[in-house]
């Protein structure tokens, strides 16, 4: 009776403002955590996940996309990516189409901002974001990364398949995604375009 | 016999002004901000901020970087609306050289801003609340933001630092199943809304702890220039979407609300509501996302002809303005001023707190949400 | 005495705080844990199975840290403050009842003596706030030492009322023991419900928890009185705040809800910790709800909702109450009777206050009806 009684009487007043707070809360207790438990259950990546980027591999000429062609070193706002390039023994003997080709590749990971822009700019499909989120190491010399470590770190990206070639290069796709809304109307234009394209300037 | 009120204060002893140091280490400062508070009693008397902790020196820095590379540091400004950061200064590069911008791109923009105002209001939710003692609605306020945050994972591929609008339109395409994904979220935000509402919207504890504090009248703010929810909570219909539509606002159909009193309650109520306004700005864009290309024709190279350029947005703070001036034919700008929502608002905090209580002093300065990065630069 | 009796007292002591310590461990543990199921989290969940060892790590981590005093502090009052907080916590649980007979000191004023030490805990406070040279913590000891006086009022009012009307059952009416007897018909919640509110509000702030919090408020003065201690001595307040919360929330039990009194609680005695231990854990579990989403109230609207809300209110309620039992006295009304009476009174009153208090919580949410309802 008495519980009847407060619950016809007092619950009007009581069921104002603040009490809808604790009822919200009491509801809350019985849908499932929204915990993650990070080392035993991992995060799922999604596909475009920026970590820091790494160095490609082409399995069919059995070298590095990458030609050292330094754009990637001077886009980058931080400047982590040291490049050097030489001349390429597989082009001489015809194996390959790439004149030059990368000598040493230094990534300072830990000045790295994770922007993409170095991917974003490289012409050969030679650089990507990789999913290395955890890149902590005990001593700060360890996180810069030389050619080897990007090299097989990119191994392991295109294994996992987070990357694989694209079929086109990339200066066309660039081209495909801008087509349609101004048409570039002179060959002379897009000449120029596709000039700049390659080259970063740093003035 | 008479009786009449008096105060009962003795004579003979002294009272001092107490003089506390609130921050930088302060869990309620949002970040390293110090403000120097001389108390009597528990009521504030003066307060003195001090910023600067967290000074980077961007607009400098912009000055070494090519226009490509500007982006970055924008996003790391105001690190809780990157997506506006950003908006707001391809906007003003290619207001500078003249870009069309094809239409998807825009409306992509359009999604990801408002997805992101939403997330920085949410947050502020949760930081309010706890500025207040409560303690469920920061968890409801990150819940609700991790949400958004794994969508723009997604997208852009970081959660915070996306680097995403490019001179023209954006990097990337969005990714496959990418509207039934953004669905499914706004199902999930407008739920997490209505929790975030039954917890403090209408609690007497909240209001008697918000309403008619730290009010400012439409024109001290205006005096101040204040923007964003702090002006229009005091009732001042100003919003540059709707005032100095950009973008694709002006098709858009969506209303700015505003507040009466001007006091943290509304300051509060303003973001909620907005919460609301821009789940329906994104309803509409996904309705009417065209496909098409992504990306105007822009040179990959950026110089922008010589001039200055001013260019505004509305970010969740407020009116965030780049002004750029070009000395033409150079890939870096010559001078790029950055006018911070945040460090415009919080110039009007001292007028604000003056005579308030202790307790309510980190209200006050939670209802303004600062971003710390955003006012030092 | 002799050294057998040493022995034994030293036993029992050392079993009843060690007792507690446990007992706080794990109401911390239970804190962490059902805040964060509130709050769609898991809570701890590393340290052993579910996490149970969580406080007993952050325990010996308090431990292990350096004992920090901070320059030009008032080092013996310093030394001593978390000393003046915890002791008189712990005494009280010399008069407090597990099961009948299950008690070390069974004095007949049990009543006075708890209310006695529970006022005894300002003194910590304040020899804290001031002896550490902080202006924080000076702020806090001077908010913790307004709120818990003006706190007291209404708790031992709600306890002397639970007195008065144990007159009527039995000739010790201010020893817990008879108090838990008296109950055994009806719970004295039923009969008294508005005490046992204002117990709650009282106890709430007491032990200033969240609506109440103020002395600590973390994100105005950063914990208050005890924001230099560091290490163990940190831990000590800690210590004796979740005592005091322990506390409340027996006290609570024994004076309202029938303390070990249950069905079969007289046949089996093994039953009567039991049945007071959960009724204590229901008590704090609706502290940890109540923490969850409610803000802080502010200094002044803590003291004018004291002084002007609960302290009338619980002179009122004294008033009734000592009327009642006068009265039914005289006329010698059988106790069923009276019983009656008081609850319905008790009943009433407190729908009249809740209408009373809703026009003002009313005049409260106008502000967000007015200003954004329509809208
Ligand atoms: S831009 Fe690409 S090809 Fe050129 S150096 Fe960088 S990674 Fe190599
Ligand atoms: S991701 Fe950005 S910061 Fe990192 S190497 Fe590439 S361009 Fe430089």
């Amino acid at each position: 009776m008495f519980t009847a009684l407060f619950l016809f009487f007092l619950w009007r007043p009581i069921s104002l403002g603040t009490t809808t707070g604790l009822f919200t809360a009491l509801k809350h207790a019985f849908r499932r955590p929204v915990t993650l438990q990070y080392p035993t259950e991992q995060p799922v990546l999604a596909p475009r996940f920026m970590a820091h980027p790494v160095l490609t591999w082409d399995f069919e000429v059995d070298e590095p996309y990458c030609t050292g062609c330094l754009i990637c070193m001077k886009i980058c706002p931080t400047d982590v990516i040291t490049v050097s390039m030489k001349d390429n023994e597989k082009f001489a003997s015809e194996d390959s189409k790439r004149r030059k080709i990368v000598d040493d590749f230094k990534l300072d990971v830990a000045d790295c901002i994770m922007c993409g822009l170095c991917v974003d700019y490289c012409n050969f499909d030679a650089i990507v974001m990789s999913d290395h989120f955890d890149a902590s190491v005990d001593n700060r010399s360890n996180l810069v990364h030389d050619l080897q470590t990007l090299l097989d770190e990119g191994k392991g990206q295109q294994e996992k398949g987070r990357w694989s070639p694209p079929a086109t290069k990339k200066s066309q796709r660039r081209s495909a995604a801008q087509a349609k809304v101004s048409k570039p109307s002179s060959s002379e234009e897009a000449k120029e375009s596709t000039s700049e394209e390659n080259e970063i300037e740093t003035d | 016999m008479e009786t009449k009120a008096t105060v009962i204060r003795d004579e003979n002893s002294e009272t001092a002004e107490l003089r506390i140091n609130m921050g930088p280490q302060h869990p309620a400062t949002h970040g390293v901000f110090r403000m120097v508070l001389t108390l009597d009693g528990e009521r504030v008397v003066t307060v003195e901020p001090h910023i600067g902790y967290l000074h980077r020196g961007s607009e400098k820095l912009t000055e070494g970087e090519n226009f490509q590379q500007i982006t970055t540091l924008f996003d790391r400004l105001d690190y809780i609306s990157n997506f506006n950061n950003e908006w707001v200064y391809v906007r003003t590069v290619e207001r500078a050289m003249e870009v069309e911008i094809p239409e998807r791109a825009e409306f992509i923009r359009i999604i990801l801003g408002e997805l992101n105002r939403i997330a920085s209001h949410f947050l502020f939710y949760g930081t309010y609340g706890l500025d207040i003692g409560a303690m469920n609605p920061v968890m409801i306020g990150f819940r609700e933001r991790e949400r958004i945050q794994a969508l723009f994972e997604g997208v852009s591929g970081a959660r915070m630092m996306h680097n995403y609008f490019r001179v023209g339109g954006v990097k990337e395409d969005l990714p496959d199943g990418f509207v039934p994904a953004i669905n499914a979220l706004l199902e999930h935000l407008k739920k997490g809304y209505e929790d975030a509402k039954n917890i403090l919207t209408e609690s007497e504890i909240f209001i008697e702890r918000t309403a008619g504090i730290g009010a400012l009248d439409a024109e001290r703010t205006l005096d101040y220039g204040v923007t964003g929810p702090v002006l229009r909570a005091a009732g001042v219909d100003y919003d540059i979407r709707k005032a100095d539509p950009y973008s694709m606002y002006s098709d858009l159909d969506f209303s700015v609300p505003l507040g009466s009193h001007g006091d943290c309650y509304d300051r509060y109520m303003v973001r909620m509501l907005e919460i609301e306004q821009s789940i329906k700005i994104i309803e509409q864009c996904i309705r009417r996302l065209p496909d098409g290309p992504i990306q105007g024709k822009v040179s990959r190279i950026l110089r922008p002809p010589e001039g200055d350029f001013f260019v505004h947005g509305e970010n969740p703070r407020g009116d965030l303005g780049v002004y750029l001036v070009s000395t033409g034919g150079t890939v870096r700008p010559y001078r790029l001023k950055i006018r911070g929502p945040s460090f415009s608002n919080l110039m009007a905090l001292s007028s604000m707190m003056e005579g308030a209580y202790l307790a309510d002093s980190t209200v006050i300065l939670g209802s303004l949400d600062i971003v710390l990065g955003e006012v030092d630069r | 005495m002799n050294i057998s009796d040493y022995i034994s007292i030293f036993a029992i002591v050392f079993v009843m705080f060690n007792g507690i310590l446990g007992s706080v461990l794990v109401v911390i543990y239970g804190e962490r844990k059902v805040l964060a199921r509130l709050q769609q989290r898991i809570g701890p969940s590393r340290t052993g199975p579910w996490g149970i060892l969580q406080t007993l790590a952050d325990a010996v981590k308090l431990v292990l840290k350096e004992d920090i005093r901070p320059q030009n502090s008032d080092r013996i009052i310093f030394y001593l403050a978390p000393l003046i907080i915890f002791t008189p916590i712990f005494m009280l649980w010399v008069v407090l009842p597990f099961g009948s007979g299950l008690v070390l000191g069974d004095i007949d004023l049990g009543l006075f003596y708890v209310s006695a030490l529970l006022g005894l805990s300002v003194v910590g406070m304040v020899a804290a706030g001031w002896s550490s040279n902080s202006k924080y913590a000076m702020l806090g000891s001077a908010r913790s030492a307004a709120q818990l006086i003006s706190y007291e009022l209404p708790l031992i009012l709600s306890i002397l009322s639970v007195g008065l009307f144990a007159q009527l059952f039995t000739d010790n009416p201010f020893n817990l023991s008879s108090i838990v007897n008296a109950q055994a018909g009806l719970p004295f919640i039923f009969v008294m419900p508005l005490a046992f509110v204002l117990f709650l509000i009282g106890g709430l702030a007491e032990t200033a928890r969240i609506p109440f919090d103020i002395p600590h408020a973390d994100e105005e003065i950063v914990g208050g009185a005890f924001v230099e201690y560091s290490g163990i001595r940190w831990g000590a307040f800690q210590l004796s705040e979740y005592t005091g919360l322990i506390t409340m929330a027996f006290l609570a039990s024994i004076l309202f809800l029938g303390g070990w009194s249950g069905p079969f609680s007289d046949k089996f005695v093994w039953l009567q910790p039991f049945y007071i231990s959960s009724k204590t854990a229901f008590i704090i579990l609706l502290a940890f709800w109540i923490r969850a989403p409610l803000p802080r109230l502010r200094i002044d609207q803590l003291m004018a909702f004291a002084w002007k809300a609960i302290i009338p209110i619980s002179f009122a309620n004294f008033i009734l109450v000592s009327l009642v039992v006068f009265i039914g006295d005289r006329i010698s009304l059988p106790i069923f009777q009276i019983q009656l009476i008081l609850g319905l009174l008790n009943l009433i009153s407190m729908i009249a206050l809740a209408y009373l208090l809703t026009s003002r919580r009313k005049r409260r949410l106008a502000v967000y009806r007015e200003r954004w309802g329509e809208k």
